[in-house]
């Protein structure tokens, strides 16, 4: 319960070191990409910490959840480069707007009165 | 350690590496513009500097045609300037010219000997009339004894001998010119006409006609020194 959060900083953390420091390096054209991918994860950490606080959690949910929503975010992004729209939007616009549902549950889980309304 | 959250640690372990490469990623240079507007930039210069090469090798051409017309000028200019100089070297004669004519031959009267004798010889005035007449006929260049007839030529008696363009020339006098040999023969020998003129006066006239015949060029220049051309309506 708790421990999923200091996991998911603990995993952060390292992952940041690493990311900024090994060598390789992505193209700058897959920045729009690399940028919904981040938010695709953010959603899930979120999403798994909040699962994790209700004793709802599952592996498999969590992993295909996080799967799912990142290639649905790259499609979409590909797509919106294809027609020149940017459909992207709607998946940062879904995400951003699970990212506080779920930030704001975890809130209340933390200052310990998650079954006070509002 | 939780094992069922681990996949939690490992999505944001994902979390941190892409957040990482995208903070590096930001930290980058921008490139001056995106491919997809950058293509589109590039090709339509690409198109202005087609469109401008085009423009400039038609001006290229252009100028080609002009240096060509230009020099083809310079070259016309330089041979009309040539066969002018050509002749007017000809009619001046100061060239050595050939072609066909006819050939005179006035040999003494016989008798010359005698103390009298001069009232008989060929004089300048006979050479004189067969020049007149050969000019007349159009003849185009004319020698006596290998002297070239020119606009400043004199033909004069001096005592026993006959100067032209200075130069002493004696009997027997030969006179070629160039023209055409039939017109220049007939001018000469008609009933009447200046050689059966000097027949008659006992002077042995020998006239054949040449189809080639060479003569020398007026070897003295003058140049004229009092004579200036007239400038106006030139």
């Amino acid at each position: 319960m708790w421990v999923s959060i200091w996991l998911a900083v603990i995993g952060l953390a390292i992952g940041f070191g690493i990311g900024m420091s090994i060598p390789a390096f992505l193209p700058p054209a897959y920045a729009k990409y690399l940028g919904i991918a981040i938010l695709a994860a953010l959603d899930s950490v979120f999403g798994g910490i909040r699962a994790a606080l209700e004793e709802k959690f599952d592996n498999l949910v969590f992993l295909s959840g996080f799967a799912g929503n990142a290639l649905m975010a790259a499609l979409l992004v590909f797509i919106g480069d294809r027609l020149g729209v940017d459909i992207y939007i709607a998946a940062v616009v879904a995400f951003g707007v699970r990212l506080f549902q779920n930030l704001g549950i975890i809130r209340r889980y933390v200052v310990g009165r998650k079954n006070e309304a509002g | 350690m939780h094992p069922r959250y681990f996949s939690i640690a490992v999505v944001g372990l994902l979390l941190g590496l892409l957040v990482g490469f995208q903070v590096r990623l930001l930290e980058l240079p921008e490139p001056p513009l995106p491919p997809h507007d950058r293509g589109r930039i590039l090709t339509a210069e690409l198109r202005e500097l087609a469109l401008e090469r085009e423009s400039l090798s038609a001006e290229v051409r252009q100028m080609d045609n002009k240096v060509k017309t230009a020099r083809q000028g310079i070259e016309q200019a330089e041979f009309a300037l040539r066969a002018e100089i050509e002749k007017h070297m000809v009619l001046a004669g100061l060239t050595g010219v050939a072609g066909p004519g006819v050939e005179l031959i006035l040999h003494n009267v016989p008798g010359v000997d005698r103390p009298d004798g001069f009232l008989f010889t060929v004089r300048d005035e006979d050479l004189l009339r067969v020049v007149n007449e050969l000019r007349a006929a159009g003849a185009e260049a004319i020698a006596v004894n290998d002297q070239r007839m020119t606009a400043s030529s004199e033909i004069r008696q001096a005592g026993p001998f006959i100067n032209v363009n200075l130069e002493r020339v004696s009997a027997p006098y030969r006179i070629q010119a160039i023209g055409n040999p039939d017109d220049l023969v007939k001018a000469l020998e008609f009933p009447g006409g200046l050689a059966e003129t000097l027949r008659d006066w006992g002077i042995n006239v020998v006239i054949e006609t040449r189809t080639e015949l060479v003569l020398p060029a007026y070897l003295g220049r003058p140049r004229p020194e009092y004579a200036q051309p007239l400038r106006e309506g030139v």
